[in-house]
């Protein structure tokens, strides 16, 4: 009950720290407090009013609820499958790149420091061309690198663009996080017992370091929205982002990040919660 | 005096080119050089811009023949200089903000203002500054009068977008260094110290400040790269440090323009490349990796730096390594590992 209400807190912060940074432009151009304020007043009642909302669609005003759901679901099937295809092969690898030898984890962690210094941009852009260039010399077309309009839907290539930083991360981080846990003393009494390296690794390490992976994904999925909008507009996505960047207003920027925040914050509540309930009962024994 | 071959690389690649910037802009005057058109010996033309990068033009040159390298150094220094400027404040800030987070506040109160902070994982950066960043950085028009203005001042808008990008990330790093300060103040040492009578006036500045003041150089070294990373988005988006020169033109518009050719502007202005000429979009994106990789490299060096620093030479290694050249060498007996199982 306590963390249920903590975490309804937490929620209405959110939103309020939203509605009260959507506000800040008005401040800026105007350089006048009191409007802002006005602003933050009318993007609050607006939120209240969710579902009579409108946007411009074209020069014509639309209901926002109707023709938000299906670019909105979209967007999250995009940013989940992409979260969590690199979890996964994060995971995987890390497993098998911990049972090479030394010197090979030492070269792989080089080499992972460097590929996480390319800027998401460069990423997308070699993607694009890697696509064109293979259109070209072979004539398949893995994917369209386009979408055209709000009907046609891709997925592979935003996916693709979306999980290979993430999925870097994760790598980098499992393998530090791991190395780290495979020096402690259980890991050590159970090599002893005579335990394979892959179960204890499997069922006993990742279990501890799942802890500190998912209070890092959190900051994964910080960097992934921002990607998400730089994904839809290059690749000319018709998601939800596309109603943020295009209908540049305080209302319809707080609504959209509203709504990007509730299935994320959602789920990671559920997550705390289970890993909690885990936590003190394993104390408990 | 720190002893590492990654944090030196990092460290000359970023200051080399700030200072061949600043050499360039004032020996030089920041001329950068144009070619349109390539002659042979016969005075016949062979090739005309956009040339791909070769040895006379490491980066290639743009449509109009300006040399892409000329304008990526004389950028330099604009982007890395605010670059660095903005880790800095990040981080002081922050670091003012955790002060009265560790020392001040209970145990439980700081628990749950961390909860609530971390509300702020979820509102991402790149959408807040391109949306508060907007009416700062471009040019606006006055209908009637079809004339060009900006809202703010040229220093103002530099001093604007710096603010803004720092004060963005305060509370979640805030709470971030507030957390690294309270588990110092948790160690042994701290409660000796305690016990011996020292104010907490001395424990922040004995105990506490040798103990992070190393850590927050590294903080610092990510708080760049991110500050890298939302340079190529915003110029991706067209808003470009210092201001975005807009041209209303309705006839015959020209795309717009960074002030100062520094490198988001140079991202956002070439990105349109990417399939007709490709060297020409990518060497101003690969430029900010380059940087991105060496404040990593840095980062990291310094870290191994940090966890050698008490280990007087490699000497023992050394010996270990020989006694176990040695033991293999007598053959007399075998790790029970190395048997195989």
């Amino acid at each position: 009950m306590k963390i249920a209400k903590k975490l309804l807190m937490q929620l209405l912060l959110t939103f309020l720290s939203i509605i009260l940074i959507s506000g800040l432009p008005e401040l800026i151009m105007n350089k006048n407090v009191s409007a802002y304020f006005e602003k933050v007043k009318t993007v609050f009642i607006e939120m209240l009013r969710f579902n009579e909302m409108t946007y411009l669609n074209q020069g014509i005003k639309r209901p926002f609820l109707e023709d938000i759901w299906e670019p909105y679901f979209y967007s999250l099937t995009i940013l989940f499958g992409a979260l969590f295809i690199a979890f996964c092969f994060a995971q995987v690898l890390t497993w098998g790149t911990l049972m090479l030898p030394n010197f090979l984890r030492r070269i792989i962690k080089n080499i992972l420091t460097f590929l996480e210094s390319l800027p998401d941009l460069l990423v997308f852009a070699l993607v694009q061309m890697g696509i064109v260039l293979i259109y070209k010399k072979t004539g398949v077309l893995v994917s369209n690198v386009a979408s055209l309009g709000a009907e046609d839907r891709i997925y592979i290539v935003p996916i693709t663009c979306l999980m290979l930083l993430p999925f870097v991360y994760f790598y980098k981080m499992m393998i530090l996080m791991t190395e780290e846990e495979m020096g402690k003393q259980y890991v050590e009494t159970s090599l002893a017992k005579g335990m394979k390296r892959l179960y204890v690794l499997v069922f006993h390490v990742t279990r501890n370091t799942s802890e500190g992976i998912f209070h890092f994904s959190k900051s994964v999925l910080w960097f992934m929205i921002s990607n998400l909008l730089l994904v839809e507009i290059i690749f000319n996505i018709h998601g939800i982002t596309h109603y943020m960047y295009h209908d540049f207003r305080p209302e319809m920027l707080a609504a959209c990040l509203i709504l990007l925040v509730i299935p994320f914050f959602l789920i990671f509540a559920l997550f705390e919660w289970t890993i909690m309930r885990y936590s003190k009962r394993s104390e408990a024994l | 005096m720190i002893k590492n071959f990654k944090f030196w690389t990092g460290f000359f690649i970023i200051f080399g080119l700030i200072v061949s910037s600043i050499i360039f802009s004032v020996f030089f005057d920041s001329q950068v050089r144009q070619v349109q058109v390539l002659y042979d010996e016969n005075m016949t033309p062979i090739e005309a811009a956009p040339f791909e990068p070769s040895f006379m033009f490491p980066l290639g040159t743009d449509p109009l023949g300006y040399d892409t390298a000329g304008k990526v150094l004389q950028g330099a220094k604009f982007t890395l200089i605010s670059v660095i400027v903005i880790g800095v404040l990040r981080v002081i800030f922050s670091f003012v903000v955790a002060i009265p987070l560790a020392f001040y506040m209970p145990e439980k109160i700081r628990k749950s203002l961390d909860q609530l902070l971390s509300s702020f994982y979820f509102i991402p950066l790149t959408i807040l500054a391109i949306f508060i960043l907007s009416p700062i950085l471009k040019e606006q028009i006055k209908i009637p009068e079809m004339e060009e203005y900006f809202i703010y001042s040229f220093a103002e808008r530099i001093g604007l977008e710096i603010i803004i990008l720092t004060l963005l990330v305060v509370p979640l790093l805030g709470s971030m260094i507030g957390n690294m300060m309270a588990s110092t103040l948790k160690e042994d040492f701290i409660e000796g110290a305690n016990v011996l009578g020292a104010s907490r006036w001395r424990v922040f500045k004995k105990h506490v400040m040798p103990h992070l003041l190393p850590k927050l150089i590294i903080v610092w070294c990510q708080q760049c790269v991110q500050v890298l990373i939302i340079f190529t988005h915003l110029g991706y988006f067209k808003l470009f440090f210092g201001g975005t020169d807009i041209d209303f033109n309705p006839f015959w518009g020209d795309p717009p323009k960074s002030l100062s050719n520094e490198w988001s502007g140079l991202v956002g202005n070439y990105y349109t490349y990417i399939q007709g000429n490709p060297a020409i979009a990518l060497g101003p994106i690969i430029m900010f990796g380059i940087e991105i990789y060496a404040f990593q490299l840095m980062a990291e060096g310094f870290q191994k730096h940090l966890e050698t620093r008490n280990v007087k030479g490699f000497k023992e290694e050394k010996t270990s390594e020989k006694q176990e050249v040695a033991v293999k060498a007598s053959g007399k007996f075998q790790f029970l590992q190395n048997r195989g199982a």
